[in-house]
């Protein structure tokens, strides 16, 4: 076949319809609920148990047990010593992580599906027989201090945790580090996390979801052999409280000395997934920051050159979202780099064009088979809705949202939080090159922190 | 677990290898090329010229704007990208099946005719871009120069793999517009490159696609070859010790190992498996778990096409443990693994290991695609995505016993250690680095 160059794009024919993957959904005999998610070709399973675990109700002076907890919960168990558990699952090929979020706490296993049976059942035992010994639970309070040395030599990791503790109120937890600071790590006891997993860690408040090939798998029975005796009893999960969030324009200045470029946080409060708004702020913000083609990147990087790039996003666990602009800048730009991202959030509360919504509401549908393309990706997904109290399909209501959206629905809803009260300007650099290049800016409320 | 990806290929009139993997399961199409540029083809003088591409292939061609190359594909979702390394560069896009037309056109106008969008002021716009991508990936971070300062140790001068993709900066400054269309003239044309297709589309239609965008762009002259890189394992104990303003302490290793593509290689990947793989390799249980000296171990090969790869182990220290400590901790792993070989449960359980991996990376269309061009573009056979496994199984722990004991030896190694500044350390320590001191 000969061919010569088309000087024009080729025609695009509509993308097949697509939905979320649907769960067949049981409970083992002491009432979990298991969603199986049978997904042919994905010879690697996912297997994640999802519980319910409001980081508020951890002890102010304890904060970070969660974290030490769900870490300790496979170095050792009644059956098996750390080591030995370690030994028996990698011989299985499977992998073993451990997340704790606003919401829940989440452990999982990735594995062939071909050994799945006797990896669920280790899955199992750390969940269910987690022996918490104090030599186990010393080591990793100490493997946590080195690990708070390493976040805060990371610029990006200082940034967010500098943006936390000045966009919430220091009475919500959401101010403070997920996995806690020195102060609150340095004294845990495994005593104390035996006890905080005691009161929180039981069937009723579990969920367990399998994504993968389930071909000739009977996965709910065998998640019923491994789970099926799991009868600690906890009470209900607390609701997780509304947080309060600081308001106005202000910036805060982090100092790291040697620092060659500044890395930025730029944001304020946002929605969470209870307001219908959700799918049309992802649109705005694809339209403001999301792509290099945004706004935001357009001038950031692809005229100025100031940056290998930015993004900005809406995020939200169950209750209260943010919204943020984030990346690293040159240092001597960083006060005019600032000054443009702010002015183009700003000018963006002006009005979305309909030709930029319809592009951003194409790419966010069309995309949608990509994302959920692998097993673990669906785990992820509706471990999260679990946590964010929606429901397992809530990808579908989302999708339905972005494409209900139009031009003015996106720029309402971008307007009703960004640059509604206040921008909060993070900047984590050398603070004696940058401190002059912000006087510009107009922002009066500024603090220094070393 | 024997795969059996479906896997069809030609080759086009002017050179284009085309690959297609038919999986009508899913609504999606992934496209991928591979190169046969990275940054081992690069000369001296012009260093980072392979990942300056992997900007400017996104700054417009004859028939797209600049920043048209992503709206049009995000517009009808498409995840896309570009990434650049010693052997390769490679460019991709997954998307919805209805645009593999749209997708084809894009990659064959930039193959075909970047060079009318090339110009001084997105070459000076994209230049900028890299030196901040260098600033936040190199010199921002902890650490973060510890790969560029252990190759120019592994390797002699001017061996290919003795910089990294990034290059010079100073190379980069250097370069004009022309420089860089020459550059673009000599590694950028449809007999250097592997096309793979995969997803929702027949083979038919997706060779006739191919050929209806492609099939008109002239080859060109056959490029040079990379310089042959065959080099054995290193013959002493090279060393660069920094004193800097870092978190903890930390020291990583790293050694040569064989040409990717032999079992030689699988097994002294095994090898650096069984040491630093997951939480149960050996020098988790020793350094973490057991004696409590570094917070996190790490490591593993990374294999190279061009005569040799290389492969390292990482420690970071527990506060208030000399590094050193550390450092004895993994020469002695390193040497009783050479010298008593391991277990039969070891091996399993790094071949076990090994498996989930390649399964997790033949698990989308865009990862199964990105083997399929790196098999055919470096080893001449795509079907190998289908029995890796099988190799990676048929290793034994005498042959990695064998592959370890002759390329991962403490006596054969460079090694990179930070320290944090201390009283004795600042008085001690001399201007500059004592980079390639040999012992």
């Amino acid at each position: 076949m000969s061919s010569q160059a088309l000087t024009t794009p080729p025609s695009v024919a509509p993308p097949r319809p697509w939905r979320f993957p649907l769960a067949a959904s049981t409970t083992t005999r002491t009432g979990t609920p298991v969603h199986v998610f049978d997904r042919p070709g994905q010879y690697v399973a996912t297997v994640r148990v999802t519980v319910a675990m409001p980081l508020a109700v951890e002890p102010r002076e304890l904060e970070g047990v969660a974290t030490i907890m769900s870490r300790t919960m496979d170095e050792g168990t009644e059956l098996k010593s750390a080591n030995e558990f370690a030994a028996a699952l990698e011989r299985h090929g499977a992998a073993y992580g451990v997340d704790v979020s606003s919401d829940a706490l989440h452990v999982e296993i990735s594995v062939p599906t071909s050994q799945l049976a006797p990896a669920v059942k280790l899955l199992a035992e750390a969940v269910t027989r987690p022996a918490f010994t104090q030599a186990d639970v010393g080591r990793h309070v100490t493997i946590r201090l080195g690990e708070i040395n390493q976040e805060r030599a990371n610029a990006g990791y200082r940034a967010r945790e500098a943006f936390a503790a000045n966009l919430f109120d220091p009475s919500s937890r959401r101010s403070r580090p997920t996995a806690g600071t020195p102060a609150t790590i340095r004294p845990l006891t495994n005593v104390q996390v035996a006890d905080f997993y005691r009161k929180n860690i039981g069937p009723a408040r579990a969920e367990i979801l399998f994504a993968g090939d389930a071909t000739g798998i009977d996965v709910a029975a065998l998640i019923d052999d491994a789970f099926g005796e799991w009868t600690a009893d906890t009470s209900p999960a607390m609701e997780t409280p509304e947080p309060l969030y600081r308001t106005g324009d202000r910036l805060v200045l982090v100092d790291r000395p040697g620092s060659v470029q500044s890395q930025l946080l730029i944001g304020c409060p946002g929605p969470d997934r209870r307001e219908d708004i959700w799918g049309a702020a992802a649109v705005a913000n694809h339209v403001v920051g999301g792509t290099i083609t945004s706004r935001v990147d357009t001038v950031l990087r692809e005229e100025k050159g100031y940056t290998y790039g930015t993004r900005t996003s809406f995020t939200s666990p169950r209750k209260g979202g943010t919204f943020s602009l984030g990346g690293a800048v040159r240092t001597e730009v960083t006060g005019a780099a600032i000054g443009d991202a702010l002015r183009i959030l700003r000018e963006a509360r002006d009005g979305l064009t309909a030709r930029e919504v319809q592009e951003a509401q194409d790419s966010l549908i069309r995309t949608a088979p990509l994302r959920y393309e692998q097993a673990d990706s669906i785990a992820q997904q509706v471990g999260s809705n679990i946590a964010a109290g929606v429901p397992l399909d809530f990808a579908d209501t989302y999708l339905a949202q972005i494409a209900a959206t139009t031009a003015e629905s996106a720029t309402e809803a971008y307007r009703r939080y960004v640059g509604t009260n206040g921008l909060l300007v993070v900047v984590v650099g050398e603070a004696k090159e940058v401190r002059s290049q912000l006087a510009e800016l107009g922002i009066d409320d500024i603090t220094e922190l070393s | 677990m024997p795969l059996n990806y479906p896997l069809a290929e030609q080759t086009l009139d002017n050179g284009l290898r085309v690959v297609v993997s038919s999986d009508r399961a899913v609504p999606i199409v992934s496209v991928n090329l591979w190169y046969d540029v990275g940054s081992r083809h690069e000369p001296p003088g012009l260093t980072g010229f392979a990942h300056l591409f992997e900007h400017l292939m996104f700054q417009g061609s004859r028939n797209v704007r600049s920043g048209q190359h992503f709206s049009f594909l995000e517009s009808v979702g498409a995840s896309l990208n570009a990434s650049t390394f010693f052997d390769r560069t490679n460019y991709f896009e997954s998307l919805p099946s209805g645009g593999l037309d749209l997708a084809l056109w894009l990659e064959a106008d930039r193959m075909g005719y970047l060079l009318d969008a090339v110009n001084q002021e997105n070459l000076d716009n994209q230049r900028d871009v890299v030196k901040e991508e260098k600033r936040q990936s190199y010199d921002n971070r902890p650490y973060g120069d510890s790969y560029e300062r252990l190759v120019r140790l592994l390797f002699p001068e001017g061996h290919p793999y003795a910089h990294m993709t990034i290059g010079s900066m100073a190379d980069l400054d250097a370069a004009d517009v022309e420089d860089v269309h020459a550059f673009f003239r000599k590694y950028y044309g449809p007999n250097n490159a592997v096309l793979t297709i995969v997803g929702d589309v027949s083979e038919e239609d997706a060779f006739d696609a191919v050929k209806r965008y492609f099939g008109h762009l002239p080859a060109i002259p056959a490029p040079p070859p990379a310089p042959d890189g065959t080099i054995g394992p290193l013959d002493g104990v090279y060393r660069d010790d920094v004193v800097e303003d870092v978190p903890s302490d930390l020291i990583t290793m790293m050694f040569r190992l064989p040409v990717d593509g032999t079992q030689e290689l699988d097994a002294a990947a095994l090898a650096l498996d069984v040491l630093a793989g997951g939480q149960s390799g050996r020098l988790n249980r020793r350094l973490v778990r057991d004696e409590e000296i570094a917070q996190s171990v790490s490591g593993g090969a990374l294999p190279l096409i061009g005569g040799v790869s290389f492969g390292t182990l990482t420690g970071i220290a527990s506060d208030g443990i000399e590094l050193q400590q550390v450092e004895d901790a993994l020469v002695e792993e390193v040497e009783k693994l050479a010298k008593d070989g391991i277990t039969a449960d070891e091996l399993a359980t790094a071949q076990a290991q090994a498996e989930r991996d390649w399964l997790e990376q033949l698990a989308t269309c865009g990862g199964r695609a990105d083997e399929i061009s790196h098999h055919a573009l470096l080893f001449g056979d795509p079907n190998r995505i289908n029995t890796r496994i099988d190799e990676i199984r048929a290793v034994t722990a005498d042959q990695v016993q064998a592959a370890a004991s002759k390329w991962i030896r403490a006596g054969s190694r460079a090694q990179v250690t930070y320290r944090r500044q201390t009283e004795a350390t600042a008085a001690d320590q001399p201007a500059g680095d004592a980079a390639g001191e040999q012992e």
